[in-house]
């Protein structure tokens, strides 16, 4: 279909035509289009079914405020075609039709709707119970959105941003440009937000005057230009505003053009002050039929064709209730469309000369009509009739323009908590209150007045500044005696509904809620307005309660009383506007630390894990249970890369007390040269870490923690001295030092290769600490440790030469028959030698006794002067506790899966850990179990998942599995 | 998080930054006596008032320092 081609306003490049594809044929499109102005301009009409009564849906508002333009682009559903810019090659469907939009073979349950009263289902489908469940099924068929592949796979990139401003400007309208400009000039930074893809607001498509010789859109792009040269604004376009909170935080997201490297991102503005200058929409009018396909509101109609340039119908009549509505008629009217008559709700159009301009093109204007009911499917005429339903009268048309005047769009003032109150004079819910740093400005304000507007946007402006520290009080003062010397706030149009019994007069599109479904909600007793948003479901859809959001309250207001100090809003909530789920997902951000032999490890074919926050070798072959790697550490040597190990440097006058305070020994009991093993609990008792600890000189230490504690441990020993003013320094050396674990019982002849040192037994024996150098360069902290049950060297070098003294004992390893190992390996060595690892046998409950590590506690010390000690002297004797044991399986070889269940006539505890040993050559583990069932002896039944009902048994055995003396570990 | 919080060495920051450590209850009284409840109380039971209460943060994402702040908990906004 052509365009009009000599509207100075359009947005459309009718040079560049875009073809897509709708119900199998090919549609044309331009540049600048929206899917759905493509589709109308292409003829289609009927772009959905609604909800529930599957009628016929079509443009409305332009704006996205209902879900009649849901359509699937592309494969995914829900897309709001009025918002959607036309790209090349879309694939474009309809939803909820069997069929097509236009023959809809599920069309005659418009016909059910006295079947169909509001919250049918809630009351129907409950008794018997059992009939819910397939009820649902069929209510979900017959009223559905829509539908989306199981295997569905988003495409496209999604990004965020996270920008702190100064001021933050929502709305790119006149009010919100001004507003930006004067903010902006006052030297600060400046954010606007713009939902539609191009600034201007409702001055945009407006060819009508702002000013001698000045047209409105003329004026935007003036607008526009003088921000331009202001750099320290940054202008958002397609960018709806989604939510505000507190500090002024506020977030929106962005939809890419083809310049940007990202389909939508996500935004989240910190600013200093925050201006809502989102304007208005307009209020539906309620009339019977007032939804059908051919009724659209004042800017639909307007916009279509002065934007897009595109004439919505041929003979079109006019409903409305504010100037914009004739200053409509008379553009349309001016472009070819035939204008059967204007009738106008109020006695007098605010502006007089609107009037005789009606006259000169000898349009009937009727004051005081209204529009009663759409006629026909395609609309084929409509009924008026004065306000008191006296008189009626039909005409033909194919257009029917109808808005019950303007409402501002407060979601965002709303969200930012300011306090909304009804206004008799405009009909506005308006602020009463607004919080600190948030102003509010433009036609939202009731004001209707082109220069009103704009000097509200410099007020706002200028208040934000002022908020920032900048602007002088004068120029504001300035600013508000030029607002007050401009017309103020009109009256508004008060109408709720024509007169009219309401059976199919929609006050809520999406959810296909008609005023007598609110009626009817009134009738059983509801009578509060959120209430009966929720039973009749009027504005739950996905237009965010763009169409019933303020009828409701008004509708419902009218019940209670015509006094309007009733009247509250819905509330609002996040997200203002729908957004797709993948926007809030941003970008996948699946990140983990490396350590120095990251590469290396994979090199030697190292199964790497996301393990916590690192990436870590679990095994080095196919098979699982590690068998080789096992046999390899018990008899020769092997190395672990243990650098995700939580190193800590302490130090300073008071580093010792701090170290009493977290750990339940006796620190005071280091000797140099010496390891201290120890524990932290926490305020319960319960045990969070193990690890060693070892003075390096005086005031100052050097200890590890586990893997998982690394990251908190600085903030809990700070937390745990926050009272004290105690002077230490903590240094976090995790990622600063590499560990190579060296561990069997030829490490000692590896490690002698690397190191020219006495590192006999009676030199360098169990439990000691000492600092070497490797290769006559690197140096080394050495720990003679011994996690793995066998003879082991914990090396600790900085980061920089792990790799180099990795390789070197590899190299003086190969006469060993040195291998690497990975952590399943030290997992099952270290159970067999009965050692713990803190979150494997232990759980949010489990203190230091019950996992039999009381010993570590040092009962001089002051309780109240360590994290836990109270507890820890509370819970010594309690009873019923779940206590770490360990068991051996009974007639089977194949340990129970970890977490398993140990059961009795109920639950009594679980399985920690359990790996059959090659080692022992048994399945042995570890469990927590409820005190009395630890005794030694105690035949305890572990369930699992396959066991078929059968339990399988095991028995409860002294710990250590192996090597019981430890002999080995002293070797 | 819409909460900013002032870190007394690095100033006004996003609250992402922090940690949240509990009501300020002060230091630790020296004698707990030896009922568990009593023990349980401080650790546990919070006043968790509706409106201004003194609590501390950490900088977890900044300097790593805890410190004291008072926050208007119906408004989620810090004091100044």
């Amino acid at each position: 279909m052509s365009r009009l081609q000599n509207q100075p306003t359009l947005r459309v490049d009718t040079n560049k035509p875009l073809s897509f594809t709708y119900k199998k044929k090919t549609f044309s499109g331009f540049k600048g289009d929206t899917v759905a102005s493509a589709l109308f301009s292409g003829g289609i009409r009927i772009f959905s079914r609604s909800l529930k009564y599957h009628r016929p849906r079509g443009l409305y508002s332009l704006d996205g405020e209902c879900s009649n333009t849901g359509m699937e682009v592309n494969g995914i559903p829900n897309v709001n075609a009025e918002k959607t810019l036309l790209e090349k090659g879309m694939q474009v469907k309809a939803q909820n039709v069997k069929g097509s939009p236009e023959l809809d073979a599920m069309g005659f349950m418009d016909s059910l709707d006295r079947a169909m009263p509001a919250g049918f289902y809630y009351r129907t489908m409950h008794k018997p119970a059992r009939i819910w469940p397939i009820a649902l099924q069929q209510v979900r068929k017959a009223a559905g959105l829509g539908k989306i592949s199981p295997d569905f796979r988003m495409t496209g990139e999604f990004d965020e941003i996270f920008p702190t401003t100064d001021v933050c400007v929502i709305g790119g309208g006149p009010s919100g440009m001004t507003a930006a400009i004067a903010a902006a000039e006052t030297g600060l930074r400046v954010i606007l937000l713009e939902a539609r893809p191009w600034l201007g607001g409702f001055f945009d498509y407006r060819q009508s005057e702002f000013s001698r010789d000045l047209p409105h859109y003329q004026r935007a792009r003036e607008l526009e230009a003088r921000m331009q040269t202001l750099p320290n604004i940054r202008v958002f376009t397609h960018t709806a505003m989604v939510g505000a909170y507190s500090n002024n935080l506020v977030t929106a997201f962005q939809i890419g053009n083809e310049k940007d490297p990202f389909d939508e991102r996500y935004l989240e503005i910190r600013a200093q002050s925050m201006i809502v200058a989102t304007g208005c929409i307009e209020r539906p009018l309620l009339f019977e039929n007032n939804e059908r396909p051919g009724v659209m509101q004042i800017a639909c109609a307007h916009r279509l064709a002065n934007t897009y340039g595109i004439l919505p119908g041929k003979r079109a009549v006019f409903s409305v209730a504010h100037d914009l509505g004739i200053e409509a008629a008379l553009d349309l009217f001016d472009a070819g469309i035939e204008i059967a008559a204007v009738a106008d709700i109020r006695d007098n159009p605010s502006h007089a000369a609107l009037v005789s301009e009606l006259e000169q093109r000898e349009i009937p204007y009727l004051k005081g009509w209204v529009a009663r009911e759409a006629l026909g499917a395609p609309l084929k005429s409509v009924s008026l009739t004065t306000l008191q339903g006296t008189f009626e009268k039909k005409l033909e048309c194919d257009l029917l323009v109808a808005s019950a005047g303007m409402t501002p769009v407060t979601g965002p003032l709303s969200m930012a908590q300011a306090e909304l109150a009804f206004d008799q004079h405009t009909g506005f819910f308006l602020p009463k209150s607004l919080p600190v740093g948030v102003y509010a400005a433009g036609r939202l304000l009731g004001l209707n007045d082109s220069r009103a507007i704009e000097a509200s946007g410099q007020v706002a402006g200028l208040s934000a500044a002022l908020n920032c520290g900048k602007a002088s009080a004068q120029a504001l003062k300035d600013a508000q005696e030029m607002l007050a010397g401009r017309p103020q706030a009109e009256r508004g149009c008060n109408l709720v509904m024509a007169p009219v019994k309401g059976r199919k007069a929609f006050i809520c599109f999406d959810e296909d809620t008609t005023v007598k479904n609110i009626k009817q909600a009134i009738d059983m007793g509801f009578d509060a307005t959120e209430l009966i948003k929720r039973f009749t479901a009027a504005g739950t859809g996905p237009g965010q309660s763009g169409i019933p959001g303020h009828n409701l309250p008004l509708l419902v207001a009218q019940h209670h009383t015509d006094h309007g100090a009733l009247t509250r809003p819905t509330t609002m909530r996040a997200p203002l506007v729908p957004t797709l789920m993948a926007t809030y997902a941003g970008t996948n951000h699946l990140m983990s630390k490396r350590t120095p032999m990251h590469e290396r490890q994979k090199q030697d074919g190292g199964v790497m894990r996301k393990i916590g926050v690192w990436n870590r070798a679990r095994y080095f072959s196919d098979d699982f249970s590690c068998r080789r790697e096992i046999e390899n550490i018990r008899n020769n040597v092997g190395m672990l890369d243990a650098t995700t190990l939580g190193k800590f440097r302490i130090f300073g006058p008071d580093a010792l007390k701090a170290l009493q305070r977290v750990y339940v020994g006796d620190m005071a009991k280091i000797s140099p040269g010496k390891i201290k093993y120890s524990a932290m609990c926490n305020e319960d008792g319960c045990i969070i870490d193990d690890g060693v600890v070892v003075q390096r000189g005086e005031n100052d230490y050097y200890f590890t923690t586990s893997t998982a504690r690394a990251g908190i441990t600085v903030e809990w020993i700070r937390y745990h001295t926050r009272y004290d003013g105690w002077d230490f320094n903590l240094v976090n050396l995790t990622d600063a030092f590499g560990v190579i674990n060296l561990a069997g019982p030829k490490a000692r002849e590896v490690l002698s290769e690397v190191i020219d040192a006495d590192i006999s037994n009676a030199a360098f024996p169990f439990a000691a600490y000492q600092e070497f150098t490797a290769l006559d360069t690197i140096p080394v902290r050495i720990m003679r440790l011994g996690f793995v049950g066998e003879l082991s060297y914990e090396l600790h070098v900085p980061g920089s030469w792990m790799e180099t003294l990795w390789d070197a004992l590899s190299e003086a390893g190969k006469p060993f028959g040195i291998a690497n190992f990975g952590l399943e390996t030290q997992n099952v060595l270290r159970m067999e030698k009965g050692h713990l690892i803190i979150g494997s046998e232990s759980e949010q409950r489990t203190t230091l006794h019950d996992v039999g590590l009381g010993g570590l506690w040092d009962r001089n010390k002051p309780a109240v002067d360590t994290v836990g000690a109270v507890a820890l002297q509370q819970t010594e004797n309690q009873e019923k506790r779940l206590k770490l044991v360990g068991f051996k399986m009974k007639n089977t070889r194949t340990p129970p899966k970890d977490g398993s269940i140990v059961v009795d006539d109920r639950i009594r505890g679980h399985v920690c850990i359990a790996r059959y040993s090659h080692t022992l050559q048994e399945a042995v583990g570890m469990a927590l179990v409820e005190d009395p069932l630890h005794a030694v002896g105690t035949e305890i039944s572990i369930y699992e998942d396959e066991c078929q009902g059968q339990l399988v048994s095991a028995t409860v055995v002294p710990m250590p599995f192996y090597d019981p003396k430890g002999e080995r570990l002293r070797s | 998080m819409a909460l900013t919080l002032t870190c007394p060495v690095c100033g006004k920051r996003n609250g992402y930054e922090f940690r949240y450590g509990g009501e300020d209850k002060g230091p630790k009284p020296d004698d707990f006596g030896s009922s568990p409840e009593t023990w349980c109380d401080y650790v546990h039971m919070n006043r968790c008032v509706a409106g201004i209460q003194k609590e501390w943060w950490c900088h977890r994402d900044g300097c790593g320092v805890w410190f004291t702040t008072h926050r208007d908990t119906l408004k989620n906004l810090e004091m100044e």
